[in-house]
């Protein structure tokens, strides 16, 4: 009987702990820091080299490019307006204003040139070279004019000066900034302490935002309850959003995104590179049910990498409606059926959320008949194998798209990787010619007009079946105002964000006080 | 019967449910999306999941899972390790020497953690998991029988049968491990317990059973997501869990008590 008494002993010591844990955290830090909880954590603060969403979300902060988008996704000007002074010269004039570095010097041409030369020299292996080599040379006009010469003409081509622009003194020391930053943006660099906390500074008023690494979801929630981190912004299971939405101290906001899903298709594949097969799958896939139970909100069906509110996005577009008797039939005449079924191996990550979703579309595509072998590995090595072409079918998104060149860095049949991202080695012929018209052609509204054409080419070819745009949301304590929304999911609503201190709180309380005595 | 208690129900009703869970057409990878996290009720009496998958079917297939884990790995442990056990004492000298260092350096080495190291470098799956707790699990069942074999290898009977020139092989298997199987099989529940819940743990961290197969562990793992708003997703595989380890350790302990003479003659006397 000893084991049993051992148990109880071990139950009862279990529960004390817990007690007196759940006594010891019951007060909750105060300060006048914005805490901000992520999902993941910032990787570099270097715009040259960072690529992850979070580390560029924050670099848009810290940072001005030359460029940036208005609503609709058009180029607007940044730091600098522009003015084509030939077809494949463009001047770059820096506004008067506002383009003081962290240490207090001014940003200027030199800065803009030694960025992007360090960007073009391919010894520097930066990532964000592929989108700039058309980039033929950098010429400084004066202090506050730079001329960017071009291999050939791009009216769009503004559009890709969007990088943050780093000091030239910065880039000749050689330092990489992976420890702090040295931006003209509206915040500054306070301190990264660790990876996962990082402290930023805004410039104007000295409000400083902390952000905080949370992985667990649920930690998360928990953490803005009791008010360990005051805002957190997407990356929770819809379940948990109702549940914030319910709380009285907490409030969420929505709004449609642009992020893209869709499932990707090997076409070297032997049964892939039937476009009937593709089209069955697209029918398979009930997007509305999966929207409605799963991910709500603002979610909306995608019929293309552009939404439709982009200058170029396809307005109206016949989608593919959820159909499984017409997938069947199409899978009917490919030759597929109960005696000779479809067998498809289908990659995914293996976040718990993407697994989830790759599991109801393995579902329904087994109601057509379609056996889905789903596989799913940790990001490094998913990533890689999609990459290199290792795959018959997977989902991904593309995050931020703004510029209509995605469509020939991913569809074009000379961008299959390293030079592109046509990783399901996509090839048609109307494709590539109406990518190369496009770029060729000056006038933006006859270019709008060819990249829907794209569009809607892709849309009938389906080299991705497209899934849907992923809503952003936030959700805020209380004491929290003023934070809005980006289209994009960037964090640029924290430069118009208010904190009520948690000095007004103190005195409300002791108000309170004062009166109940 | 009456003596067992609820334990030894507790124990007949996992195994049963196992065994059920095989016969019956359970749908456990069924999406219904729209009972997404739907709470328990008459109909389903434990909910749905979160895609929408009845939790008491799963648990039903998670305990097919766990019982099938068990019985194999202790099987394998127990004719391994007392095989192995017997012999060295036995036969002793050298052969006895390597064992017992071996014995010590896996006894050293925490259980779990090699197993984990195991089935991490193995690849997930049940079958690796069995594999996995087999290697770290005959260890204990092999010092047991060790033990109890150098106890009774000096009786009459034994020595007997080596004057009569019985073979070493009839000696240790019709002389030797029927007086010492009491203290194994004693050995046995409580090993049922451990990997039950070592084969929780292993799934728990993505190593057991692969999707849309169900475990108890891999249920609790999938379930803590969703803990704020749907708390019977952990509750229901998290109490199964609890009742049967718990069930089985005190069948284990009733077990032994019955098993012990000396405990038998106490209570007769008093």
């Amino acid at each position: 009987m000893s084991r049993t008494a051992n148990v109880g002993h071990c139950l009862i010591t279990m529960l004390a702990a817990i007690v007196l844990l759940a006594t010891l955290g019951c007060s909750s830090p105060q300060s006048d820091t914005v805490r901000f909880a992520l999902a993941s954590a910032p990787i570099s603060l270097d715009p040259r080299f960072a690529t992850d969403a979070t580390s560029s979300r924050i670099n848009r902060l810290l940072y001005q490019g030359l460029v940036d988008f208005d609503d609709q996704f058009q180029m607007i000007p940044s730091l600098a307006d522009w003015q084509l002074l030939s077809p494949t010269v463009y001047r770059f004039h820096l506004r008067k204003h506002g383009r003081e570095f962290e240490d207090g010097s001014v940003l200027s041409s030199v800065d803009v040139k030694a960025t992007y030369d360090y960007i073009l020299d391919p010894a520097n292996a930066s990532p964000q070279r592929g989108a700039l080599v058309n980039i033929e040379r950098i010429d400084i006009v004066d202090n506050d004019n730079v001329d960017f010469h071009l291999k050939k003409a791009d009216p769009l081509f503004p559009a890709n000066l969007v990088i943050g622009i780093v000091p030239a003194n910065i880039i000749e020391q050689g330092e990489i900034l992976n420890t702090r930053s040295a931006g003209s943006g509206r915040f500054r660099f306070v301190a990264w302490p660790s990876q996962g906390r990082l402290i930023i500074e805004r410039r104007r008023d000295g409000q400083r935002i902390e952000f905080i690494h949370v992985q667990d979801a649920t930690v998360r929630v928990l953490k803005l309850m009791r008010g360990e981190v005051d805002i957190l912004q997407n990356d929770l299971p819809r379940e948990l959003v109702h549940y914030l939405q319910r709380r009285d101290a907490v409030q969420v906001k929505h709004l449609a995104g642009n992020n893209f899903s869709y499932l990707g298709f090997n076409q070297e594949d032997p049964i892939l590179k039937d476009h009937r097969i593709r089209q069955a799958i697209a029918y398979a896939v009930d997007r509305q049910s999966i929207i409605k139970f799963l991910l709500g909100g603002q979610t909306v069906v995608a019929n293309s990498i552009l939404t439709p509110d982009h200058w170029a996005g396809l307005k109206t577009a016949q989608a593919y409606a959820y159909n499984p008797a017409r997938a069947r039939e199409l899978l009917q005449q490919a030759g597929f059926n109960a005696a000779h079924p479809l067998q498809l191996e289908y990659k995914t990550s293996n976040d718990p959320f993407r697994i989830r979703i790759a599991t109801i579309i393995q579902q329904q595509l087994a109601r057509v008949g379609i056996t889905v072998n789903l596989r799913s590995f940790d990001w490094a090595t998913f990533y890689g194998d999609i990459k290199s072409g290792r795959f018959q079918m997977y989902s991904l998104s593309w995050v931020g798209i703004k510029n209509p060149n995605i469509f020939r860095y991913v569809f074009h049949s000379q961008s299959r990787p390293p030079k592109g991202a046509n990783r399901g080695h996509y090839s048609n012929a109307l494709i590539d010619q109406l990518i190369d018209q496009a770029e060729t052609s000056q006038d933006l509204d006859q270019r709008a007009v060819i990249y829907q054409q794209i569009q809607q080419t892709l849309l009938q070819d389906l080299p991705y079946v497209p899934l849907w745009y992923e809503e952003h949301f936030v959700a805020s304590n209380d004491n929290i105002t003023g934070y809005q929304l980006a289209k994009d999911g960037s964090y640029d609503g924290l430069q118009k964000l208010v904190k009520l201190s948690s000095r007004d709180s103190s005195q409300t309380s002791a108000n309170v006080l004062s009166k109940r005595f | 019967m009456n003596q067992y208690g609820l334990s030894l129900w507790v124990v007949i009703i996992w195994v049963l449910g196992s065994i059920a869970s095989q016969w019956l057409s359970l749908d456990i990878s069924g999406v219904q999306l729209e009972s997404i996290l739907n709470g328990p009720s008459w109909q389903h009496w434990f909910g749905h999941d979160d895609l929408g998958r009845p939790v008491l079917e799963r648990l039903l297939a998670g305990s097919y899972t766990s019982c099938i884990v068990a019985l194999t790995v202790i099987g394998f442990s127990v004719i391994i390790g007392t095989i192995i056990g017997t012999m060295s004492a036995y036969l002793g000298g050298m052969f006895d020497l390597v064992i017992v260092r071996l014995i010590d350096i896996f006894l050293a080495f925490p259980g779990i953690l090699l197993a984990i190291a195991l089935a991490g470098i193995m690849g997930p799956g049940i079958d690796n998991v069995i594999i996995a707790l087999s290697v770290v699990g005959w260890v204990g069942f092999a010092r047991l029988a060790r033990a109890q074999t150098l106890s009774v290898k000096q009786r009459e009977h034994v020595q007997a049968a080596q004057a009569l020139g019985s073979r070493q092989r009839k000696i240790i298997f019709q002389h030797l491990i029927p007086l010492i199987s009491a203290p194994l099989l004693v050995e046995a529940t409580f090993g049922i317990a451990s990997v039950v819940i070592a084969e929780a743990g292993l799934s728990f961290l993505g190593l057991g059973v692969q999707a849309p197969d169900a475990s108890w562990g891999s249920m609790i793992r999938d379930g803590t997501r969703y803990m704020l708003v749907a708390p019977h997703l952990v509750l229901a595989p998290g109490l199964a869990l609890m009742t049967v380890v718990l069930a089985v350790n005190l069948a284990g302990d009733r077990l032994r008590d019955r098993l012990d003479v000396r405990a038998q003659s106490i209570k007769g006397e008093a």
